[in-house]
């Protein structure tokens, strides 16, 4: 029983997590839809410029200026063997009126012979495109052969969207459905990025054409695309939020996708946006909307209404299932006759009126704004000790104080008043309700804050003592401002109230305020390099050289004092080759200080040494052999 | 009181000269050789300091090393101690003067830098 209570407040956070839909981002708004069309106007190159060109216009609901110029022109850029140049020629010819191709039994057998496993999809769909626009009968069993073997054996996104825009052209009788599976297929392939976009990897021209193919199919057998809500604003996010376009291919895919969203059976995408900023005040209460399909047309047969408005301060509900009234092709709504207070509200608006409507549910932030009256004004000067009665100006805005206050180090300035709404009369607190004081010799200004009471009074009050280090202790002439200012109101202030002469003791010379250098050039760093270690000068070092040689002499001379010889040198090969390994062994200690490393000289110290080592044991075995006979 | 040091080293000398083998004296001489190598560095680095240390303490320590290895090779090879060093002969010992000098100078050529 808990469980599967649990399961349902499960489910219930799911679908409440799922309310939070995705908006749609991106829309061709009217100056999108005529830089597309202007693109699409422009003069034909060849024949598939001009098959883009009239197909898009169309697309958009545009005119095709000139069709009898049209008409010649892909009269005259027909080559009737290509199929290709047949299918750009059918197409156009088919969307401009009063224009007919000239068909031939050639033209026919070379469009049938296309249909098949051999050719490519590409031109598998112009051919069959070409022999439906030019009113020739088509096989359909054939074609969903050829079309069936073609998609396993070219998998690739445009070839499948090929394949899908090739069996809307087929009679309604034919069997579709392997080919419709094939949308569900390609869904699966788009790649979602975070959450807002969905697109083909292959780019733009891929993602609207499977759009438009896609619809076009499901008008086609009247049965509605495993498409979801989300993932249909997701393909609108993509397709139209690129505003310039590279080729005429694209533009032609963009506008056949936002026909295609536009006006087929199942969804229709919901733009609802206000028209200028969102905001109502007293002089302008109606808030506006503009409720289009994806291209900017007005749905006329929508529904506007609010569901629920709430204030995000108090979270107190204001409205509620309140309908708009349509004005000239605009959802108005007349929102200060409920006479709110100003602020932020939040509103849940819903379109009704047709089940093709896809996010038809959204949030506005709408502001209220109005006009604040600063009301009580009173300047006064306090005696700290409270022995003298204090003396009470008051000043109107915008008017100035006569009389400038004057405030020693014994005296305290206060000031209080009121902000109230202009309008209700109701008390405001501002974001930004500053004091400002500002020395007119020096320029320095000094900012404080007032702050209101919990009655909604706003007071401040200037100790000279305690603030003398704010104003440097410099004497002199302050004016005194008052500022107010917030998102909400439309009338900002900036009040020169008085003036007040403020005396500090200890005065200091007053200093010119220096604007503070930071963004000077700093001191350069010299860098010093590393000196090198002092070294002694080569004499000394030569001397000492030979110094150190000189030991060995005194060796030798001492060795031939006492009679050393080499006259016991037995000329065995182990002997040689003792000495000879010996000597290789001390040449490899030089090379090695000169040219090799330690791994190097291990490798060849374990060759010489090894053989060395041999040649000596040899040597000394035979040694001590001689020396055992000599005894 | 240096009368007595004086005759101590003449007498020291004297015996020296006649009881040593020349073979032992063949071996001295190559460690005064050593032994005075190593001070006139020593004294070299006193008078102009140790610039480059690690040369400075390879070329030393080569000659202490060396030092060491031939007294080792000097009591090893002496007639007198052959009590103590009954499995070693003396071509043993030098077989393993030598071995322990290849890795000595080894090391030193790998420090001198």
């Amino acid at each position: 029983m808990d469980r599967s209570r649990l399961y349902g407040w499960f489910l219930l956070s799911l679908t409440l997590a799922g309310a939070q839909a995705v908006t749609p981002a991106h829309h061709l708004s009217l100056a999108d839809v005529a830089r597309l069309q202007n693109l699409l106007s422009q003069p034909f190159t060849d024949l598939e410029s001009a098959y883009h060109s009239v197909i898009g216009l169309t697309k958009l609901g545009a005119a095709v200026p000139d069709h009898d110029q049209v008409c010649q022109f892909i009269k005259s850029q027909l080559d009737p063997t290509s199929v290709d140049s047949i299918f750009f020629a059918a197409e156009t010819s088919q969307a401009i009126s009063g224009c007919e191709i000239p068909v031939s039994n050639e033209t026919r057998d070379i469009l049938l012979a296309a249909v098949s496993e051999d050719s490519s999809m590409t031109q598998i769909h112009r051919a069959v495109s070409a022999l439906s626009s030019l009113g020739l009968p088509v096989v359909s069993k054939e074609v969903i052969g050829a079309l069936t073997a073609r998609i396993n054996k070219e998998d690739n996104v445009m070839a499948i969207t090929s394949a899908l825009l090739t069996a809307a052209r087929l009679p309604q009788q034919a069997e579709f459905g392997g080919i419709l599976e094939e949308i569900e297929d390609l869904t699966a392939r788009l790649d979602d990025l975070g959450g807002v976009y969905l697109q083909f990897e292959e780019g733009l021209e891929a993602t609207a054409t499977f759009v438009t193919a896609a619809y076009s199919l499901s008008d086609h057998v009247d049965m509605e695309p495993p498409l979801k809500e989300d993932q249909v604003i997701q393909l609108v996010n993509s397709i139209f939020s690129k505003k310039s376009w590279d080729s005429l291919a694209e533009a032609s895919s963009v506008a056949s996708a936002a026909a295609a969203l536009s006006s087929n059976r199942f969804h229709v995408p919901v733009i609802v946006s206000a028209q200028g900023p969102a905001t109502v005040s007293h002089s302008q209460p109606t808030l506006q909307l503009l409720v289009t399909d994806v291209m900017s047309q007005p749905l006329a047969s929508a529904n506007v209404l609010v569901e629920s408005a709430y204030a995000v301060a108090s979270k107190s509900i204001i409205l509620s299932q309140a309908p708009f009234t349509l004005n000239d092709g605009v959802f108005e709504l007349n929102f200060m006759s409920t006479q709110p207070a100003s602020g932020y509200y939040q509103f849940t608006i819903a379109v009704a009126g047709d089940s093709r409507l896809v996010a038809n549910h959204i949030e506005l932030k709408v502001k209220v704004s109005t006009e604040v009256a600063i009301s009580n004004m009173d300047l006064s000067v306090v005696d700290k000790d409270q022995s003298i009665g204090t003396k009470t100006t008051r000043v109107d805005f915008p008017s100035k104080a006569k009389i400038p206050f004057t405030a020693d180090s014994h005296q305290n300035f206060a000031m209080s008043f009121q902000l109230v709404d202009v309008n209700t009369g109701v008390e405001l607190t501002p974001h930004q309700t500053f004091v400002r004081l500002h020395n007119q010799k020096t320029g320095q200004e000094v900012v404080f804050v007032a702050e209101p009471d919990s009655k909604n009074l706003y007071k401040f009050e200037l100790d000279t003592m305690e603030r003398k280090s704010e104003f440097d202790s410099i004497s002199g002439t302050y004016s005194l401002y008052l500022i107010v200012g917030d998102a909400t109101l439309e009338n900002p202030i900036l009040w020169h109230m008085a003036d007040v002469i403020l005396k500090f003791l200890d005065e200091e010379a007053p200093a010119t305020i220096q604007p503070k250098t930071l963004y000077v050039p700093k001191p350069e760093i010299q860098h010093l390099f590393r000196e090198p270690e002092k070294k002694p000068p080569t004499v000394v070092s030569n001397t000492f050289t030979a110094l150190i040689l000189s030991p060995f002499l005194l060796l030798l001379i001492l060795w031939f004092k006492l009679g050393a010889n080499i006259s016991n040198f037995s000329f065995s090969p182990s002997t040689i080759l003792f000495h000879v390994g010996h000597a290789a062994l001390l040449g490899l200690m030089y090379v090695y200080w000169t040219h090799l490393n330690m791994f190097q000289t291990l490798k060849y110290l374990a060759i010489i040494g090894s053989i060395t080592f041999l040649a000596g044991n040899r040597m000394l075995a035979q040694k001590a052999v001689k020396r055992n006979e000599k005894k | 009181m240096s009368n007595s040091v004086i005759s101590v080293i003449s007498r020291f000398l004297e015996e020296y000269t006649s009881t040593t083998p020349n073979k032992l004296k063949v071996v001295d001489a190559y460690l005064l050789y050593i032994l005075l190598t190593g001070a006139l560095q020593f004294l070299y680095c006193l008078l102009v300091g140790t610039f480059p240390f690690n040369s400075f303490l390879s070329g030393f320590i080569s000659c202490v090393g060396a030092f060491i290895l031939a007294v080792c090779l000097r009591i090893q090879i002496n007639p007198q101690n052959k009590g103590e060093f009954l499995s070693i002969s003396p071509e043993r010992a030098f077989a393993d003067f030598l071995f322990a000098h290849i890795v000595l100078h080894l090391v030193v050529i790998n420090f001198i830098g």
